[in-house]
């Protein structure tokens, strides 16, 4: 049972590792300074997340957090392809709907952990709620503000949510050993927060003239098994370039 | 010479052909001044300006910038073109020109000595 | 972070002749003020030289921060661990908070952030020339992160006593943040200096690379560098380049030979007579070189901040109100 809390938490710690990692590339590169130290705290708040979440599994003597993110196989990530990807051209379109698109996912995640029978589980979820409140005012006013502005803008979050929704879609793929963590009371079952996830973009998407059409199966089948193990084709640099400086000196301390 | 930040190699090689467009007036936007509530019961108090396109925006940026590490309890925004200032001109005004310490706690220090004095008249002389 | 104000000489031909041309009632307050010890706001009547001086010397401050934010930036997406790497997040955040208070504060003098970034870009106006190093290895981040921001303390704590009202509110927050900053370097730099052979070569060799541009940091010596009686009288500069200088190597070197690291300059010593530091001569031709435009990374900073600037450019546009109308900001 302790192999299935496991590949829970490191599902969900390890899209915040990786999404804070993105996020992170933006500091000193932002659309402008306030936005750029906005973007930096968010880019912290979900790495600190990933942080708490490796750290529940430290506390049932697992390893620790700094094992998990930096000195893992890089087969042993359960990580979305959403958050792997990379910031390609650095368009803030992009960037702003990944976070939105993210951020609402965790949202409902994180609400419906609060219920969670594992208890440290639902302690944890109630206190990183409390940062998530800013990220999603943050996330929705952008993409209201952006959306309702120029065509250019317009356009550009458009086709940002057409190339990010297959993927984000994903984020709520079939946990493995889904029917024993649903069974435990652990976590609700992946297509209920789908639903949920669902409900809350809309309303925003909608407001900013965005048009969601759900994606079709050809676009979900090559995204298919990250939670099992199927790394995107962007993993292996991120993964070497945030290991780099570990494994140049694998017995030193930092 | 490569970029050592991997960053910027992969922003390449686009980095190298951006044309030096200058920013236009406002191009970073109009200026809100940023006042912050440390405390429930504190005066609210000035603490900078942001730029930001709106007022919504300006309270969603200035919490980061302003309130990402100290303590607070509320923000509030202004835009700076709604505020009217003195002059430094008009220091002056400030300064009273007669005394006026009648109207101050410290205008009242020799209440006590009038007591006393009459007190002690009141004694019976010692003849 | 930043570097010093680079007083050049052509500028005081300029101002020397402009003071002249002031008011010499309005002047002779102004100046009574300061000598007071009083503080100088932006709406108080000031001489243009004070003025012009002042947006020159907090500007040239906010686009070190802005463009100090890259070298380390680099390594945020390779830091070590959580610790390190939510650390290093906070303080490259931190100073391009710094940019916005400084940006802010040289606004108040009449100049817009536009007209700055737009100086800065063309390579009108200058930053601190220590950014155009680049960070070659982990151990280059702490050595920043100690030495650089150091630097930074003495040269921001100094300023901080100055005359201008919204320069000294900024640096009395910006010094504050420093701190941080410098905990966290020295904390780094401690790891590596009592950490594996590799690590001890790997701070050794960023210290050797480090060196010179941080000597450079503080300015050219007072003996090159020009002097007004002017710009100390108004607190505009309150101590001289070697001053600081001397005073950062009065705190840091004792502290970086308890590491047991070598300083790559055989002639330091401290003079038991004179009390003053002694120094070989760290190439004050590359500083000028550097300063002017020919370090190692000066095109690529400046092409990384024409790439943020240009990037950003639809996002500002798009939601920028047609009603906007700018004011300079208040204090």
């Amino acid at each position: 049972m302790i192999e299935v809390l496991e590949s829970l938490v490191l599902s969900l710690a390890d899209d915040e590792l990786l999404i804070g990692h993105r996020h992170a590339e933006w500091i000193g590169l932002g659309p402008i300074l306030e936005e750029d130290i906005a973007f930096a705290s968010i880019a912290q708040d979900e790495t600190g997340h990933a942080q708490a979440y490796y750290q529940l599994l430290t506390d049932i003597g697992l390893r620790t957090p700094d094992e998990y993110a930096f000195r893992r196989e890089p087969s042993a990530f359960r990580s979305a392809h959403l958050v792997e990807l990379p910031n390609f051209e650095y368009d803030y379109g992009l960037a702003l709907m990944r976070h939105f698109l993210y951020d609402a996912a965790e949202q409902v995640r994180l609400e419906a952990l609060r219920q969670s029978c594992y208890e440290p589980l639902a302690g944890l979820a109630c206190r990183l709620l409390r940062e998530e409140k800013y990220h999603w005012m943050h996330a929705q006013l952008w993409i209201k503000r952006l959306g309702c502005s120029t065509e250019e803008a317009h356009s550009r979050l458009q086709s940002a949510l057409n190339q990010l929704l297959p993927y984000a879609w994903m984020l709520f793929e079939e946990l493995p050993n889904e029917e024993e963590i649903v069974a435990a009371g652990w976590m609700p079952p992946s297509t209920e927060l789908h639903r949920q996830w669902i409900a809350r973009i809309t309303p925003i998407l909608e407001e900013a003239h965005l048009s969601l059409s759900p994606p079709r199966p050809d676009q979900l089948l090559p995204l298919q098994g990250a939670r099992r193990g199927a790394r995107s084709p962007y993993f292996e640099e991120l993964y070497a370039e945030m290991t780099e400086v570990v494994a140049s000196d694998p017995e030193a301390e930092w | 010479m490569a970029s050592l930040d991997p960053r910027i190699r992969r922003a390449e090689p686009e980095l190298w052909h951006i044309p030096p467009l200058p920013l236009e007036p406002l191009g970073h936007w109009q200026t809100y001044e940023v006042f912050i509530l440390r405390t429930r019961g504190s005066h609210a108090q000035h603490v900078g300006s942001l730029h930001a396109p709106d007022a919504e925006m300006a309270l969603i940026l200035a919490k980061e910038q302003y309130a990402r590490r100290s303590q607070c309890v509320a923000l509030w925004v202004v835009p700076t073109d709604s505020i009217l200032w003195t002059s430094p001109e008009d220091e002056d005004l400030f300064l009273p020109a007669t005394d006026k310490t009648y109207r101050e706690p410290q205008g009242y220090l020799h209440t006590r000595e009038r007591l006393n004095k009459y007190r002690d008249r009141l004694k019976p002389s010692a003849s | 972070m930043y570097g010093n104000l680079t007083i050049r000489p052509e500028d005081i031909e300029n101002w020397g002749k402009k003071v002249q041309e002031e008011d010499p009632e309005k002047l002779a307050q102004f100046e009574a003020r300061i000598a007071r010890g009083e503080k100088i706001e932006p709406h108080d009547w000031m001489p243009f030289e004070y003025r012009r001086q002042l947006i020159r010397l907090i500007e040239q401050h906010a686009h070190s921060e802005i463009i100090g934010a890259l070298p380390e930036g680099t390594w945020i997406t390779r830091a070590p661990n959580f610790r390190r790497k939510l650390a290093l997040m906070a303080k490259v955040q931190d100073e391009v908070g710094h940019a916005q208070l400084l940006y802010s504060a040289a606004e108040t003098l009449g100049k817009s952030r536009e007209e700055m970034i737009n100086d800065l870009l063309s390579g009108k106006s200058k930053y601190s020339n220590v950014f155009n190093y680049p960070a070659q290895t982990w151990a280059d981040t702490a050595v920043i992160a100690w030495l650089v921001d150091a630097g930074a303390i003495i040269n921001q704590t100094t300023n901080s006593k100055g005359s201008y009202g919204p320069y000294i509110r900024a640096l009395e927050r910006i010094c504050w943040e420093e701190s941080f900053h410098l905990k966290y370097g020295y904390d780094s730099v401690v790891y590596l200096a009592t950490g594996t052979p590799r690590q001890r070569a790997m701070l050794q060799d960023a210290l050797n690379r480090w060196w010179r541009p941080i000597m450079h940091f503080f300015g050219p010596p007072d003996t090159q560098s020009v002097h007004t009686e002017k710009l100390i009288k108004w607190k505009v500069k309150l101590a001289t380049n070697d001053e600081m200088r001397q005073q950062f190597l009065d705190m840091y070197v004792p502290k970086i030979w308890e590491l047991g690291l070598t300083i790559p300059d055989p002639y330091l010593r401290k003079n038991p007579e004179t009390g003053r530091w002694e120094y070989s001569d760290p190439d004050w031709d590359e500083f000028w070189r550097v300063i002017n435009g020919d370090g190692p990374c000066n095109k690529e900073r400046l092409a990384v901040r024409r790439f943020a600037e240009e990037k950003g450019r639809w996002v500002r546009e798009a939601i920028r109100l047609p009603s906007a109308r700018y004011v300079t900001p208040l204090a």
